[in-house]
């Protein structure tokens, strides 16, 4: 053949491995980059040239013999890796994610387009032939019918498994799991090198035998990984939940037990002001009963009441983490003596932002608050969750006392608490901009300073 | 002149809050005039129209016998005067107002449980009114109105200094002198609804021409009379410079040198 023949049959090869590289992704990452036309184009471009690149560099390859013979299966695996960093790269410009993600995306598809191969190499084990003679019309036909069709075919049906038994959940899943990670990086990291090793000592150089075992093997391992170190993650997220809704059980049995004294206080006090008012109304003072009225009303409230209508108010947050976060605010708050308001009118029962991202955004404009109006006596903060008509808002708003840089909120480095310290309102912003369902508001009005999230739930 | 319409059951109440309200008018000299006292809030509603003048409106959220509560009849307010000053008047407490004012854009609540506090709050919310309208006169002012899921908020667009897209699809932020928000929509049809007072400067970003104080070349940038820089494109620099900023642009340079 060749050797344009044979850059064309690796084109080939190459463009259903970058196609089913994009699909692959796409599942992977559960996502489909939109960064507008100017992206996408560059995407197509970038994909194009490494297309060409890399057959006509197979090709050479191939003819100088690096691939087997002189360096052994040493050129191979070196030359999967640059395959495999290429793809990478790839993938790092098309989704904009760290390199250590993308390498490890490759990685995965790498994985999976074994599967599909293997499945076309077992067609060969069992309809067609090892080895082709392509100057006989005939075995040249029937070659390129498993090159044009039953490749791509394969890779087509193994990608529809992929895609319909949620692959990709279970990844982002893991992702997000630290100790799994350096098991599983470590693994894939080498599979090109157990491939060949794999490929000469057991394979026997039999093509068909290592595209059989190995991904069988692999899954095997990966699976057990998966389990091994699921399970324990699994089990140890599951504590840290519990431990957080223990302390958070032990905190609201102890707001309670207090409200309860507190009542008991009032029924003491109640009795006495009744006893006072019965005296006045006797004597026919009319404006002394009132102002007892007043009294006992206030009293209440100071008393007891607040404590009854804050719980109220938790009680209709569903949300675990939400709810046990504010907890943890209000009670800093009711140390330090700062008036705050919570609102919550209808039940909060969940929401497509991850719990993680919203308590730390939340968290990032109650401090903020807080240290707005700490230490002053008329400072005050509302905190309003509403959720109805398909979305759901959180507003804090605090009293102002200087002013807000508009022009620089948000932007890396300014705080409104000081030089140096703390970027929140910087890693607010990117914490939403992750999110295509949030909307933002944020404001100065009638001498407040207001911060709304607001998610699109439906 | 402002209409000022009440809504309260309690007739002692009512009565209190139209002579306290006559009063203050009286001794502030505030334009303003009572045309409704009822306790039947679809007398209140026969008597908007659509598209209703500005009005104020103090309304009881508990109203006895009538078919509907006093949040309810805020929203129907909402709907024939979108920019109607709404101020409850309630004994309730325990209610969440916060979340109710959120929602109808309501301007305060006043507690009547206590006479002396109820007098201050309809004082307090006359204050603020004449304020805020007392403000925005001299010409009507002009706001830019945008749907954010469930509210609808306006900007005045005066205060507006620009909109920029975000690294979100079809996002753009709005940054105003006293708010930041963002919401859905197209640079392009932002551009051909809020001609000729903004001019696209950049693919990303549409600027309020009288907020320009210069421009950098060196630099391709705008300099914002509040000091923020925006970027223009190469494009837009010859119908910058046909704006007339080319001598504010060149003051701008000499200070930089």
């Amino acid at each position: 053949m060749s050797f344009f023949q044979i850059t064309i049959a690796n084109m080939w090869e190459m463009m259903t491995n970058f196609i089913f590289l994009l699909w692959m992704s796409a599942i992977l990452f559960g996502r489909i980059p939109r960064r507008g036309m100017k992206h996408a184009v560059l995407c197509v471009l970038m994909g194009t040239g490494m297309v060409i690149l890399l057959s006509f560099l197979g090709t050479v390859c191939f003819r100088t013999g690096i691939w087997s013979g002189k360096y052994g299966r040493l050129g191979a695996v070196a030359w999967l890796y640059f395959m495999l960093a290429c793809e990478a790269l790839f993938l790092w410009f098309l989704y904009r994610i760290s390199f250590r993600d993308s390498w490890l995306g490759a990685l995965m598809v790498e994985t999976m387009y074994t599967y599909g191969q293997f499945l076309a190499e077992l067609y060969l084990y069992f309809f067609g032939k090892n080895q082709y003679n392509l100057a006989i019309a005939e075995e040249r036909r029937s070659y390129l019918f498993w090159m044009l069709v039953v490749g791509p075919a394969c890779l087509m049906f193994c990608g529809l498994v992929i895609d319909k038994s949620g692959v990709g959940r279970i990844y982002r899943k893991w992702l997000e799991q630290e100790e799994i990670h350096k098991a599983i990086i470590f693994l894939l990291a080498v599979y090109p090198v157990i491939f060949y090793v794999f490929e000469m000592g057991v394979g026997g150089g039999r093509p068909e035998v290592t595209f059989l075992l190995l991904p069988l093997l692999m899954l095997l391992v990966i699976h057990i990984i998966f389990i091994y170190v699921g399970r324990d993650w699994q089990q140890k997220q599951y504590i840290i939940a519990q431990q957080a809704s223990m302390r958070q059980q032990m905190i609201y049995i102890e707001k309670m037990e207090k409200i309860q004294s507190e009542l008991r206080k009032f029924r003491h006090d109640f009795q006495n002001m009744m006893a006072g008012m019965y005296l006045q109304a006797k004597e026919g003072d009319l404006d002394a009963v009132q102002a007892y009225i007043q009294e006992v009303t206030g009293a209440f409230d100071r008393q007891a009441g607040d404590q009854i209508k804050l719980m109220n108010q938790l009680g209709n947050i569903q949300v675990m983490e939400v709810k046990s976060l504010l907890l943890e605010k209000i009670i800093e708050m009711q140390q330090e003596e700062i008036a705050c308001v919570l609102e919550v009118l209808c039940p909060f029962e969940s929401t497509r932002m991850r719990s993680i991202d919203l308590c730390r955004c939340l968290g990032i404009l109650l401090d903020n608050a807080m240290d707005e109006v700490r230490g002053k006596p008329d400072g005050r903060i509302y905190l309003v969750i509403s959720s109805q008509n398909g979305c759901t808002t959180f507003r804090v708003q605090n009293t102002l006392y200087g002013t807000v840089d508009f022009q620089h909120l948000g932007k890396p480095g300014y705080t409104t608490k000081g030089d140096g310290r703390g970027t929140g309102l910087e890693s607010y912003r990117e914490i939403l901009d992750k999110y295509d369902f949030v909307f933002s508001f944020t404001a100065m009005q009638d001498g407040c300073f207001v911060q709304e999230i607001k998610i699109k739930e439906s | 002149m402002l209409p000022i319409y009440i809504c309260e059951d309690d007739e002692r109440i009512r009565d209190a809050e139209r002579r306290w309200l006559e009063k203050q008018i009286l001794i502030e000299g505030f334009d303003m005039e009572i045309v409704l006292c009822t306790g039947n809030p679809e007398e209140l509603l026969d008597c908007l129209a659509y598209g209703q003048q500005q009005g104020i409106y103090f309304l009881d959220v508990e109203l006895k016998g009538a078919s509907m509560n006093g949040f309810l009849l805020g929203e129907e307010i909402r709907k024939r005067d979108a920019r109607g000053f709404l101020i409850y008047v309630t004994a309730f407490q325990e209610l969440a107002f916060e979340t109710f004012r959120y929602h109808l854009e309501a301007l305060d609540y006043i507690c009547k449980q206590e006479p002396e506090q109820m007098y201050a709050g309809l004082s307090r919310c006359l204050a603020v009114i004449a304020e805020r309208v007392g403000r925005e006169q001299g010409g009507q002012r002009e706001y830019f109105t945008v749907k954010t899921l469930d509210v609808i908020r306006h900007i005045p667009l005066e205060e507006i200094l620009y909109f920029a897209t975000s690294g979100r699809t079809h996002r753009i932020e709005v940054h105003a002198m006293r708010e930041r928000l963002d919401f859905i929509g197209s640079m392009r049809e932002l551009e051909e609804r809020l001609e000729p007072h903004f001019i696209r400067v950049h693919r990303a970003y549409l600027v309020r021409d009288c907020q320009i104080a210069g421009l950098e070349r060196k630099t391709r940038e705008i300099l914002l009379k509040n000091g923020e820089r925006i970027p223009f494109s190469r494009t837009m620099r010859t119908r910058l410079e046909g704006f007339g900023y080319l001598e504010n642009a060149g003051s701008a340079r000499e200070e930089n040198m």
